[in-house]
């Protein structure tokens, strides 16, 4: 199986036909059976996908069959699409929201597991083993967000969004997104006060 | 508050650094399902059966073909019911057949009569 870290990225010119060329054009020569399009769509939404379930359901494995099939349903509509209608990624943030809630419809009492995240090798054990505990300690307390704004925060402040294009995913107006994202990151940081200093923050 | 939002400004930033990572394997099983798709989508079309009717009418050879079964079936209807002259009348001979039958029959029930 072939590993993100091989595929070039189309934003460092990769490929021949990326770069330059929009979600929506990829998708089109993928339709018309051009196998490259699929691999600069992989690296260029596989991770969005993946990043936005893992932050939904603080679940690696069910985050990569959430990512997986999200990107399946991509390939499949392919041949339907139409240009312009919609963006690309505004359309797969939206059915991958729509499967993490799936997900959680049918476990809605799920067990956060341990969250194995990637290891930056330029860091030292200790700056990692602080890294690991920041990202363990914002997944908790995003998970005790109401989803919705669970989903606000973490496109807005984590996939950096911007709020008209999280009104569209979210269908709602753009003043209900920022009340959400609001809403959201006064409770984050009412849930995370006391683990300042176990997170290396210091009080003062 | 104002370090607090700092704060989860940062947690957030560090998020962010892990954004572009998919797991070891997912890459490779996505671009499976595309190459299956694509397998999918560019099966040969199966053609379309065509009606029961149609094949018969080609299997009598279309237009050609079932124009002339039509006019041969015309004259032989027309010949049956308007023979000429030098041939028996089929109608004649039906009604003699059945009157032969009918006599036969009646022979036969009178036999068993006795």
């Amino acid at each position: 199986m072939e590993d993100l870290t091989s595929i070039p990225s189309p934003a460092r010119g990769g490929s021949a036909v990326a770069g330059e060329v929009s979600d929506d054009a990829l998708l089109v020569l993928f339709a018309n059976g051009d196998q490259a399009a699929a691999r600069d769509l992989t690296s260029r939404l596989g991770p969005r996908c993946y990043s936005v379930a893992m932050r939904m359901l603080g679940n690696p494995a069910e985050a990569e069959d959430v990512a997986q099939e999200a990107m399946m349903r991509l390939w499949r509509i392919a041949p339907d699409w139409r240009s312009g209608q919609a963006k690309v990624s505004t359309w797969l943030y939206r059915v991958t929201l729509n499967l993490c809630m799936d997900i959680k419809r049918r476990k809605p009492h799920a067990a956060l597991d341990a969250v194995p995240e990637p290891r930056d090798q330029a860091m030292t054990a200790p700056e990692r083993m602080q890294e690991e505990a920041r990202v363990d300690a914002l997944q908790s307390a995003l998970m005790q967000l109401p989803d919705r704004q669970r989903q606000a925060v973490v496109l807005r402040h984590i996939e950096e969004l911007s709020n008209p294009e999280i009104a569209g995913i979210m269908g709602i107006s753009v003043e209900a997104v920022e009340s959400l994202t609001a809403r959201g990151k006064r409770a984050l940081a009412k849930a995370l006060a006391g683990r300042r200093e176990e997170l290396g923050y210091d009080d003062g | 508050m104002v370090d607090h939002d700092t704060e989860l400004d940062e947690l957030f930033a560090v998020a962010r650094r892990q954004r572009d990572h998919l797991p070891e394997g997912l890459a490779g099983r996505m671009m499976a399902d595309a190459a299956q798709v694509h397998s999918e989508q560019s099966l040969p079309e199966q053609p379309r059966q065509r009606p029961v009717w149609l094949q018969v009418f080609d299997f009598l050879g279309g237009w050609r073909g079932v124009g002339g079964l039509a006019t041969a079936c015309a004259a032989g209807i027309w010949i049956g019911l308007a023979p000429p002259s030098f041939l028996p009348d089929p109608l004649d001979l039906l009604l003699q057949q059945d009157e032969t039958e009918l006599i036969s029959d009646l022979t036969l029930s009178e036999l068993y009569m006795e």
